[in-house]
């Protein structure tokens, strides 16, 4: 094996642990690590040390899927939100969706369109993954904003069809409207035109579970007080929200 | 190095279990420090659900590898962010081509962006907030605020050299140099603070 100085050894020691030690050194100094313990434990020194500064980093819990999938792939225990691709057109309980289906077609052509939508999951040619997928419509019922996110997901994205006319000093704010008794929670602002990913506290699996409607309100930018929240008339555009699976 | 005790001590002892492929151990190890390792991975990845896919990976090697951890040298918390901070940067490494060659959403990674949206959360806040905790804030305030930079978005976004150079408008030989001295300079605060030894 090679021998370093200490000063060399170190210096590799600590820019392996920080992460700037990049492409074929990198590996290469791995290999060193695995064949020596001086080099390991230099390396090891580092890490400890900078192990320190990741104290502040706020934690995120991950979503269920992440665990049911180790499960899945390790163990061969069954991990629903994964397996199931299939697209059981009958479970969306149609008739009670009214205006779902039509907004859902175009969904299908829209995300067909735009895979990136998708996110980075594995998507065969036939099926979609499981999304929740809402189409919200202005009072004359023409298509302005499509939603979408992954089940697992925790970013909605967000494409305006339409642009939508937002006067000065206020935001167009996008709300979940439940249909369970609680009260509409806002999601977040979106543009008055193009496209945005609008990030999720939750999975959209959380989230949307239980939300059959989607209203996108136009609000001050920066109210005095809080505002009350929405009532049904309140909204711009609204709309279905649906799971594709 | 004295005997840990506390979570590291219990840490280390489900991963001793882990090794003997014990999976009550393994979900606990899992249950106590997946959420501080995808904060983590999400802050270099700049996106969760890229973040999740390493941390599905670092997990299966927690699995798989459990034995090839030595806990006389690095504490269990020290080994697993080790894990997921080299996938995370082999992650985004590989990745770069791919983004580079794509046209992205404009806020696509908004979700990790969110956070950075928020003065708190930006990378030199979050080693400002680091040092302050560790209380040796005043020594690494020795430092010029380059060098601090470097070394955050170094530590929590995995930047290369030649990104924190572009990044902070320096040449690349400077950002190298901002980097080193901040690394010499926290090993001697942290030896100073005597916080060299035991974690």
């Amino acid at each position: 094996m090679r021998r370093f100085s200490a000063e060399l050894l170190d210096r590799l020691a600590q820019e392996y642990a920080l992460g700037t030690l990049h492409g074929g050194a990198r590996r290469r100094f791995e290999t060193l690590m695995r064949e020596s313990a001086e080099v390991a434990r230099a390396a090891a020194a580092w890490q400890q040390r900078l192990t320190r500064l990741a104290g502040s980093v706020p934690p995120i819990e991950p979503s269920s899927a992440l665990w049911a999938g180790l499960q899945d792939q390790l163990f061969g225990a069954p991990a629903p939100s994964r397996k199931k691709r299939a697209w059981p057109w009958a479970a969306w309980g149609l008739p009670s969706l009214g205006g779902a289906l039509a907004g859902a077609v175009l969904c299908v052509l829209v995300l067909q369109s735009q895979p990136q939508w998708l996110g980075r999951e594995t998507v065969a040619a036939d099926t979609l993954p499981a999304s929740y997928v809402g189409l919200l419509a202005d009072a004359a019922g023409t298509p302005s904003l499509l939603a979408s996110a992954t089940r697992q997901g925790r970013l909605l994205h967000v494409k305006l069809l339409q642009p939508l006319q937002v006067p000065a000093g206020q935001v167009a704010r996008l709300y979940a409207l439940p249909g369970d008794g609680r009260a509409p929670f806002a999601v977040g602002v979106v543009p008055a035109s193009g496209k945005a990913a609008l990030p999720l506290p939750d999975s959209a699996e959380h989230l949307f579970a239980r939300v059959p409607r989607l209203g996108v309100r136009l609000e001050p930018a920066a109210p005095a007080s809080p505002l009350p929240a929405p009532a049904a008339g309140n909204f711009a555009i609204s709309g279905p929200c649906v799971k594709m699976w | 190095m004295t005997a840990p005790t506390g979570p590291t001590a219990d840490l280390a002892a489900l991963m001793a279990r882990v090794a003997l492929k014990d999976r009550a151990a393994f979900e606990q190890v899992y249950r106590l420090t997946s959420a501080h390792l995808l904060g983590l991975a999400t802050r270099i990845l700049g996106s969760t659900a890229r973040a999740e896919e390493v941390l599905h990976e670092a997990y299966l090697n927690v699995w798989h590898a459990a034995g090839s951890y030595h806990a006389g040298i690095a504490t269990p918390m020290t080994w697993l962010i080790n894990v997921v901070r080299n996938k995370s940067i082999d992650a985004l490494r590989s990745g770069a081509s791919e983004r580079a060659s794509t046209v992205p959403l404009p806020e696509e990674g908004a979700e990790a962006l969110a956070g950075a949206a928020e003065p708190e959360l930006e990378p030199q806040r979050l080693f400002d907030r680091s040092v302050s905790q560790l209380k040796i804030d005043a020594c690494m305030g020795q430092l010029s605020a380059q060098q601090r930079q470097a070394l955050a978005l170094a530590y929590y976004h995995g930047l290369m050299h030649s990104e924190i150079a572009t990044r902070l408008g320096a040449p690349l030989g400077t950002a190298k140099a901002w980097v080193r001295r901040g690394l010499a300079r926290l090993k001697d605060c942290l030896t100073a603070a005597g916080l060299e030894e035991a974690l």
